[in-house]
């Protein structure tokens, strides 16, 4: 075993931190108290390279390994990037763009990966339905062939990017009668007639990220929007859960660093009883603990990062193992840093709150704990 | 990056299992009399010379290191956690210590026997409190010719009711020393044993040192000075990082072939959610208790300067899922998890000591809570 980064993974993450506190962080409380997506740090993002680090250069791409990529994600939150924005990134490149650049055909790549990894258009994923989140089998939306065209009708919710995506990766039945084998993958870009989107659902946490219902009403599309073939859909679901487990959870463990960090400044210029609470058992507690899940969590996340590199199939029992620790062993780290700095750690202008806030979707998005169990009992 | 063991890593481990695990089907380690642990210690000990186990982290073994180390302490500790604290502290913490401070000499006297499994060493460091962060110690040896005069008293020795010979922690010339004390020396009384609740097949006592007298040559003046405290520490939590995860691992493997096998409602209990979920979450801290403390072995041989800090997180981390683990295979396990002698009932019992040993958990975090406010550790 070796836990060691290269050293140019590791230039790579110092140049990311310092880009993002200089081009991006200083506009976070602003856009999450306004609940804005901020287009100029995504478009920042696409700039400096990050939207599409793992794609070949030829797409527009960074050529980038896994782990380089994943150290990106952790970068991002060490340096104070708030859950939305890296959120969004994660529905944009991994969920949608790498879902592309798997299945589509030439053509469609060469359309949509440079756009995409430029951050020129931004992407989004449907697949949960108001009745079929976990149970993904029991989709509603469905894919009609007629002619040289598909005919897509349902609708979609919780849907990161929703509101503001220019293209969709949709799933959708085209055998309504199989469950998972019936479902299938489709390429929607806005404006399309019949495709819609609501307004941004106001969330407790990840504001920044707009986040939709999406609609399809007798939307048309041309049959080669269809990724692979009719039935594949399920599985090209399934693989994005490689990123979900590590380059979606690294920002989490980027932010643990950054909440030791803020948490110990804070625990050393605030005086009370005639001496700097850091002084205080209790605070050094909170700290320890706060440092000891950041160390706990990073080789989790890595390793499944590592086996990609490897080009291995993905593990799940470890996969679903990353998703839960990182779930639901966050939750105190980011309560205790918001306890650490008192009063202030409950108001916006300190951001504890916001992290304790953006973590609380850890948990929940990309499949709960409570079904991270369930794979996990299954497979034991 | 590699997240793989080596193959050969993987067949040492796999030869150490085995072998060990014949020697324990043969000698019920978990035995509380005194004598029984003597004569099942030193039979280990024999039997894992004849593998490279004892000389890992004292003496370079090609393709093997102190990750290897870790990885091999897993499997001794789930074999059986009494042993393998036995085990343990005679090779690495007693052992270390000679390779670290010894000379030449020194070397080929007590090092030499104790990687041929023929020694049982045992160090003595605790005084008034289990912890010695805070106080300077209070055993004191006193130059007298060619001799040192110690008089002192130290607690929860482990071994020191089998051990062959002892080092003990003192002060010499106002800096830290190590007096070596061989059984039976005039001045050293051991105490009568201490029943423990975990941990019944390891032997330990307290000791009084009155004008125990031994020769100048039997001592060790660590280089590090005060810091070489720190140093024994270190290895101890290492040892009870390897003792934590190998309590995880068997608790865990009992839990989950009783859930599979006992049957309720018809189905087995693991079908259910109250117990698959339990076993999720168990198997959950496993994992990344494993992860962390292969990492902290991996940066105490790639950089040492960092082994401390994160020799420290690990630890907090690894007790305190060994304890919960334990618990939660206690409770899959019901009424037979609750009879004594049961792997998880063991485990429970012996995670205790894991958080207390060494560097307790509290001392722990605020150290680790220093370090994050600036300060430098040791």
């Amino acid at each position: 075993m070796d836990f060691a980064f290269t050293k140019e993974q590791l230039m790579f993450k110092k140049e990311v931190i310092r880009f993002a506190k200089k081009e991006i962080v200083p506009r976070v409380q602003e856009h999450d108290l306004n609940k804005e997506f901020d287009f100029e740090s995504f478009r920042k993002l696409g700039e400096f390279g990050i939207l599409g680090l793992h794609f070949p250069e030829e797409l527009g791409g960074g050529g980038a390994d896994v782990i380089t990529t994943v150290l990106a994600g952790e970068a991002l939150g060490e340096a104070g990037v708030d859950g939305g924005l890296t959120l969004a990134l994660g529905a944009h490149t991994f969920l949608c763009a790498d879902t592309l650049f798997r299945h589509a055909t030439d053509a469609q790549r060469k359309k949509y990966i440079p756009k995409l990894a430029s951050g020129e258009w931004i992407g989004c994923m449907g697949l949960t339905e108001p009745d079929a989140g976990s149970d993904v089998a029991s989709m509603k939306t469905t894919a009609e062939k007629k002619g040289d065209k598909y005919v897509l009708n349902g609708s979609k919710i919780f849907i990161t990017n929703g509101p503001i995506a220019d293209v969709a990766v949709i799933y959708a039945k085209t055998s309504p009668e199989l469950k998972h084998a019936g479902i299938s993958a489709f390429i929607v870009e806005k404006g399309t007639p019949g495709f819609s989107s609501g307004p941004n659902i106001i969330k407790m946490g990840v504001r920044t990220s707009q986040t939709s219902e999406l609609f399809l009403n007798n939307c048309e599309v041309p049959a080669e929007n269809l990724l692979g073939k009719e039935g594949d859909g399920f599985n090209m679901s399934m693989q994005t859960v490689e990123w979900d487990r590590s380059a979606l959870l690294a920002p989490f463990v980027g932010a643990s660093t950054y909440m030791l960090k803020r948490c110990a400044e804070y625990a050393k210029g605030r005086e009370q009883f005639g001496r700097s609470i850091g002084q205080f058992q209790a605070i050094k507690h909170k700290l320890a603990n706060i440092r000891i899940f950041g160390e706990a969590a990073r080789s989790l996340v890595y390793r499944i990062a590592w086996c990609k590199d490897q080009g291995r199939p993905l593990n799940h029992l470890e996969a679903a193992v990353a998703k839960l620790f990182v779930g639901d062993w966050s939750m105190a780290p980011a309560n205790d840093a918001v306890v650490l700095h008192g009063g202030y750690g409950y108001c916006h202008e300190y951001d504890m709150e916001r992290i304790f806030r953006d973590s609380r979707l850890a948990p929940i998005g990309g499949g709960t704990s409570d079904i991270q169990k369930m794979i996990i009992s299954k497979l034991m | 990056m590699n997240y793989d063991f080596t193959e050969k890593e993987f067949t040492f481990f796999v030869q150490l299992h085995e072998l060990m695990q014949a020697f324990t089907s043969a000698n019920d380690p978990e035995k509380e009399d005194t004598a029984a642990i003597g004569q099942t210690t030193r039979g280990a000990l024999a039997k894992l010379a004849e593998t490279p186990y004892l000389s890992l982290g004292i003496t370079p073994q090609k393709d093997l290191g102190l990750l290897s180390l870790m990885g091999a302490m897993e499997v001794l500790a789930a074999l059986s956690p009494s042993l393998f604290l036995s085990v343990e502290m005679s090779t690495r913490v007693f052992g270390r210590s000679i390779q670290t401070w010894g000379n030449a000499d020194q070397k080929a006297k007590w090092l030499t026997p104790l990687l041929a499994g023929k020694l049982v060493g045992a160090v003595a460091l605790s005084e008034d409190a289990l912890n010695v962060e805070n106080e300077p110690l209070k055993t004191t040896g006193v130059k007298n010719g060619d001799s040192v005069v110690i008089n002192g008293n130290k607690q929860y020795v482990v071994n020191g009711p089998i051990a062959d010979w002892l080092a003990v922690a003192g002060m010499l010339d106002g800096k830290p020393a190590l007096f070596l004390v061989e059984k039976n020396t005039k001045g050293l009384v051991l105490e009568n044993r201490m029943a423990t609740l975990g941990y019944e097949g390891t032997a330990m006592a307290g000791l009084r040192l009155a004008d125990c007298t031994i020769p100048a040559s039997q001592v060790l003046i660590p280089a590090q000075g005060q810091a070489s405290l720190g140093l024994l520490r270190m290895w101890e939590n290492q040892v009870i990082l390897g003792a934590s995860l190998g309590l995880m691992k068997a608790a865990l493997e009992a839990a989950k072939n009783y859930a599979k096998t006992h049957k309720s409602g018809g189905r087995p209990v693991i079908a259910y959610q109250e117990v698959g979920f339990k076993l999720s979450e168990m198997l959950t801290l496993v994992q990344t208790s494993q992860l962390f403390a292969y990492r902290a072995a991996w940066i105490a041989s790639d950089n040492p300067k960092e082994a401390e800090s994160m020799t420290l997180c690990a630890k907090v981390f690894c007790t305190e899922s060994a304890e919960q683990v334990a618990s939660n295979a206690l409770q899959i396990l019901a009424g037979a998890g609750f009879m004594s002698g049961n792997v998880a009932e063991r485990a429970y019992r012996c995670a205790k000591y894991g958080q207390i040993a060494g560097t307790s958990t509290e001392i722990a975090r605020v150290k680790i809570g220093d370090e994050s406010l600036g300060a430098r550790l040791s």
